[in-house]
């Protein structure tokens, strides 16, 4: 082979070499962006479904400015027309290919919460909305300046109080009727749980391994129990008992009260998803495809229904069934009688969101922005619509 | 099984759970896990890196030479061509040993990378991403997710101050390698290498989370480190060049050597070792433009001496 000139050929080679690594390095970027998207479960209230639709991240190399606005939108559960939708403003705080967190976008992760005639929302941009349910006017924003740190886990409303928590580790409760502030705890890790409520006792999963119990009037700390792993799955509050999953793949059951571990059930992966339980028996679904049915007495696996893929959205209770989704999409109806599964229909489409059910209509809302209504019994497509 | 799963299987999966055992083992602390997983790489790609380095840095001592048969032939590029390969040859220097451990590098450094760009997983979607790549290890289940915060730094987002020591180290990095040049041409395009890498670099630690700047930082610092051992301060400074040990001092004796050919040596001007290792340049009466070995005489007027040993030829090792 003749080379003209070597040390030139090195050069531009290096300098080809050099231009490959940088794109190499952009496309490393690839899949691993940490732009929020959110998108949030549907909640029916009075014939309205109200949801958040993921933020869709422009395309490119940062040539196009990031969307970052959110927004919450009403819609009629029997078919599916629009009533209202707000806006729900993030901010930009630089450019850049995606890759670093430039940007504080108004993702919705967790479901809104409805309590009279207002609507609940938190989101990634730290801020925390109640909007009126029939007219979509802004009630109120908490904080009324600023922001928090990201909103993942969903709100709560109880004892005319707004529950969360924010990445920041801090727990708050406002008043639900102006949004003024009644009590914040700083917790020792990240929260991206949302809480949940019995009687006056506020329990929540925290980063730091740790469950806690407060009292949700004053937030004085009544228990706290010490798990292996991080804590983002919501407990369910279930005959006095709480029970709760974490990543150090085990399911535990603790005395509402005192905090006193009662079983601990070990699973192959993460618990992300809160649990469901009918009848005596807790149904948990599991990173590792499979739900578990649980006593819940004793912790006693009835069941190991493998269902295929991850088990990340919330699951309903239908008429005695627990309704199911994979990862994938797959959606299964449990019958609680047998403990034996059922696979309703296939939506084909990724689905992390809550689902929620009400009249015998199952809500399904994918990744693909796509609003599913399916019957209950046997899987049917009501309607679907794409909600961008 | 497409080439994607290929890749995680066998790339990304044992980078990222490495990553997070090392992170539980090392107090949580996720940027010394990455300073610490990033000296493994360097340690176990170290035949490597020091083979291209080794190869850069003989380059880099032909140069005068090669600046001298330019000058030497002029225009006549077809012989400046054929005597540049000769010299190459001769020495036992390829062009292709500064490319070719690059490029085997670049997977790996592509891995982790990737790595540490999904171990942050600071939103659901990619902690949810982020669990199909775990092993089933207790600690890996545990260890997560890992706090993004490592001294005054949040990981997950730019900062400006990792942004300048990721372009000024890399500049030092290509300065120490970079080979002087009397060719106009050659200058511009090495100079336009000095400066385009570390600047497009520092923009992007500034887009990017900043555990992926602490990783460049630290391959950038072992380099310079790496590249001083085997060459000195090479083209930052103008000093005397470190003494060559080991493989090195082969290099510059392969070198040497072809001062010594008897008639098939190239029609160059060559460094004498003696020279390099024992004289000053003022000794030599020649203004060296690096702190490379000294080049003063051709090979014409240097008194041929009969080969030795194995020949010029023999195999590195």
């Amino acid at each position: 082979m003749r080379i003209r000139n070597n040390t030139a050929v090195v050069v531009k080679v290096s300098l080809l070499v050099a231009l490959l690594l940088v794109g190499l390095t952009v496309l490393g970027c690839y899949g691993t962006k940490t732009s929020p998207e959110g998108g949030s479960g549907g909640v029916v209230a009075d014939g309205t479904l109200f949801l958040a639709p993921p933020i869709k991240q422009a395309g490119g190399f940062g040539c196009t400015a990031p969307s970052v606005d959110g927004k919450l939108v009403a819609l009629s559960a029997a078919d599916g027309t629009r009533f209202w939708e707000v806006p729900l403003e993030g901010s930009v705080s630089g450019g850049g290919f995606g890759c670093s967190q430039t940007s504080s976008p108004a993702a919705i992760y967790g479901s809104p919460a409805v309590a009279g005639e207002l609507v609940y929302v938190g989101g990634y941009n730290g801020k925390i909305y109640a909007i009126n349910a029939s007219s979509g006017a802004l009630r109120w924003v908490y904080p009324r300046e600023g922001n928090l740190e990201p909103i993942i886990g969903g709100v709560i409303v109880a004892l005319d109080r707004v529950y969360f928590g924010d990445a920041n580790g801090m727990v708050y409760a406002l008043d639900a009727a102006t949004g003024d502030e009644q009590w914040k705890v700083i917790l020792g890790g990240k929260i991206w749980a949302t809480p949940a409520i019995s009687g006056e006792m506020l329990y929540i999963g925290c980063f730091d391994k740790k469950l806690y119990a407060f009292n949700a009037v004053n937030g004085t700390k009544q228990w706290e129990y010490l798990a292996e792993g991080a804590i983002v799955s919501t407990p369910l509050v279930y005959n006095d008992t709480v029970y709760i999953g974490s990543f150090d793949r085990n399911f535990y059951a603790l005395d509402a009260a005192s905090g006193h571990l009662k079983w601990q059930f070990p699973a192959e992966k993460w618990f992300w998803t809160k649990a469901v339980a009918y009848n005596g028996t807790i149904y948990a679904g599991c990173f590792d495809g499979k739900v578990y049915a649980l006593g819940a007495e004793n912790g006693q696996e009835l069941a190991a229904l493998d269902l295929g893929s991850a088990i990340y959205s919330w699951p309903v209770l239908v008429d005695g069934r627990v309704i199911v989704s994979t990862e994938k999409g797959e959606i299964y109806a449990i019958d609680t009688a047998s403990n034996q599964e059922t696979l309703l229909t296939d939506i084909g489409e990724a689905v992390y969101a809550p689902l929620s059910a009400e009249g015998g209509v199952i809500y399904i809302y994918s990744q693909e922005q796509n609003l599913y209504a399916l019957n209950a019994d046997s899987g049917a497509n009501l309607w679907n619509l794409t909600i961008k | 099984m497409g080439i994607g799963d290929i890749w995680n299987l066998i790339a990304m999966q044992p980078m990222i759970n490495i990553l997070i055992v090392l992170t539980s083992y090392l107090f949580n602390n996720f940027g010394v896990a990455i300073i610490v997983l990033t000296l493994v790489v360097n340690g176990m790609i170290f035949p490597l890196t020091i083979k291209q380095v080794r190869a850069s840095k003989a380059m880099q001592d032909l140069q005068p030479k090669i600046a001298e048969l330019q000058k030497k032939y002029g225009k006549d590029k077809e012989k400046i061509a054929r005597e540049q390969m000769k010299l190459f040859k001769e020495s036992g220097v390829s062009p292709a040993g500064c490319l070719l451990p690059m490029l085997v590098q670049m997977p790996i450094w592509i891995a982790l990378f990737q790595s540490i760009m999904r171990v942050l997983a600071v939103i659901p979607e990619n902690l949810v991403g982020l669990s199909g790549f775990l092993y089933s290890w207790p600690m890996v289940y545990t260890t997560l997710p890992l706090e993004n915060h490592f001294l005054w730094l949040n990981l997950a987002t730019g900062d400006i101050f990792l942004a300048l020591l990721v372009g000024g180290t890399m500049w030092v990095q290509q300065k120490m390698v970079m080979s002087p040049t009397a060719d106009p041409k050659q200058q511009s395009q090495s100079s336009v290498m000095l400066w385009m890498m570390p600047i497009m670099f520092a923009w992007l630690t500034m887009t990017f989370p900043s555990g992926l700047a602490i990783f460049w930082v630290t391959s950038n610092i072992f380099r310079i480190g790496l590249q001083y051992f085997v060459g000195g301060w090479g083209g930052l400074f103008k000093s005397e060049s470190k003494k060559p040990v080991g493989r090195d001092k082969k290099y510059k004796e392969r070198i040497a050597q072809v001062e010594e050919l008897p008639s098939g040596g190239a029609d160059i001007v060559v460094p004498s070792s003696t020279q390099e290792e024992g004289s000053s340049d003022e000794e030599s009466g020649d203004k060296r433009p690096d702190s490379g070995g000294g080049y003063t005489k051709s090979l014409r007027a240097t008194k041929r001496q009969p080969r030795k040993g194995r020949g010029h030829r023999r195999k590195r090792g």
